[in-house]
């Protein structure tokens, strides 16, 4: 069997963003998915944000904020680009790697699911806000939710977005950790 | 000047992917997905749901019950014809399969298996067993997607099929909407059915919508009531697609 640690460096590295790539479009079909257990209050969870939290965790603040600002993007177009989705994930990618979580706790489980439980809480919270801001200044999308609606809205959709975002979150992060960390590894003892 | 070189050197590679990736990110979004959804399809498409559906739909009830509709509708243009009413054509619709449902929480939408290439176009109306499930805002060669009629940001001229009260439905992200009525002392009554109005700017008239549940008199500014979808949009499998006669130039602003 081919080994990755005897596969030419630049081989590897292809590989390596074919499998970072391929995660986000598994990701992007996931998200259209409800397959069951995957729903409560007929919210399912943000693929985009368990996508953004695994790459963030172990990385720079700038570059959790550019794998936000991506994945955002393309959430826009498969959505409907008013309000953005780019803001709320590029903040929750800086906030994660800002945590450092990896100086203060080895554990990955369970911390993986809390930062993620939190996250969702974030970006939901901050896509209220826009929500509401574009209500106020009267910007289209013209015709959205009420703010009190929007507000009572946001309670469910944050619950139980976050409640299913931190459940899956360890599903999508084992097996990207491993192989960054197999990538990491490699790379670090050739050097 | 070398200090910057030795930077570009070293970090080229990274600065290149990450334009690299934030412009294939910006594409997409530009294209709203359209490569994205394509190739969702193409994968989807052993686990697209199959022969059952149709099946069920083409049982002996529901034959029974287009028969009679058929029936029935031949009955009214007669009469209106009498009356001397321009004849409507029927007008033959498009089935697609629901093959995503929405991509994020603050979206109420689905996605077809039908593009322009079956004949598809924006703002085509969209309905499925039981009544009117919403538009299509995007058309791709193969997929469409609709906003439904759940959407808050979407909403329609509707009336009261009893007592021709009017007013305005506005989706409440679940399987039922608020009607907002435009008379202070509507003749309205649960159990009343629900359909598209001829104020509608965006949908023809007589499209069912749904049933009355529960009725808000004190609302402010005017009265409110509770409808119930009589079409279960998160249980549908197969939708039918007709051709819109309206045309609103943009597509949210069109409300």
């Amino acid at each position: 069997m081919l080994k990755i640690e005897h596969l030419d460096p630049q081989v590897r590295r292809w590989l390596d963003w074919v499998v970072t790539t391929g995660s986000v479009l598994a990701c992007l079909v996931l998200l259209w998915l409800r397959l069951p257990g995957m729903e409560l209050l007929g919210v399912s969870p943000n693929w985009m944000l368990i996508w953004v939290v695994c790459w963030s965790i172990k990385r720079s603040m700038l570059q959790g904020a550019i794998a936000g600002v991506c994945l955002g993007l393309i959430q826009d177009g498969l959505t409907y680009p008013s309000p953005t989705h780019a803001i709320s994930l590029a903040i929750a990618g800086v906030l994660t790697a800002r945590l450092q979580k990896q100086k203060y706790i080895q554990e990955d489980f369970i911390s993986i699911a809390l930062i993620a439980f939190g996250m969702a809480v974030v970006v939901e919270t901050i896509m209220a806000i826009q929500f509401s801001i574009l209500f106020l200044t009267n910007q289209s999308p013209k015709t959205y939710l009420f703010l009190s609606d929007t507000w009572l809205y946001h309670q469910q959709v944050a619950l139980s977005s976050a409640i299913l975002s931190s459940l899956w979150a360890p599903v999508l992060y084992f097996p990207l950790n491993l192989w960054w960390e197999r990538i990491r590894g490699i790379d670090e003892s050739q050097l | 000047m070398l200090e910057l070189r030795r930077w570009w050197e070293r970090y080229s590679l990274r600065v290149g992917l990450s334009a690299l990736a934030i412009a294939t990110a910006w594409s997409v979004r530009q294209l709203s997905g359209a490569p994205v959804l394509e190739a969702y399809r193409w994968i989807s498409q052993p686990f697209q749901p199959g022969v059952s559906q149709p099946d069920i739909l083409d049982s002996a009830a529901y034959l029974e019950m287009q028969k009679r509709l058929v029936e029935l509708e031949s009955q009214n243009r007669q009469l209106q014809e009498m009356l001397g009413y321009a004849a409507a054509q029927s007008i033959e619709g498009i089935t697609a399969p629901i093959i995503g449902r929405s991509a994020d929480q603050w979206w109420q939408q689905v996605t077809l298996g039908r593009g322009s290439n079956d004949g598809i176009h924006q703002n085509d109306i969209v309905t499925g067993t039981g009544g009117l499930v919403g538009r299509v805002s995007d058309v791709t060669a193969n997929t469409s997607r609709v906003l439904l009629i759940s959407d808050p940001a979407s909403q329609i001229g509707v009336t009261i099929s009893r007592s021709r009260s009017t007013g305005f439905l506005r989706g409440q992200a679940e399987n039922t909407a608020v009607m907002v009525l435009f008379d202070k002392s509507p003749d309205i009554r649960p159990g009343d059915v629900v359909t598209t109005s001829t104020f509608s700017q965006v949908l023809p008239a007589g499209i069912p919508v749904g049933t009355v549940t529960e009725i808000d008199f004190n609302a402010d500014p005017s009265p409110e009531a509770t409808v119930q979808m009589s079409a279960p949009i998160s249980a549908l499998e197969w939708v039918i697609v007709y051709p819109n006669s309206k045309d609103p130039d943009d597509f949210l602003e069109g409300n």
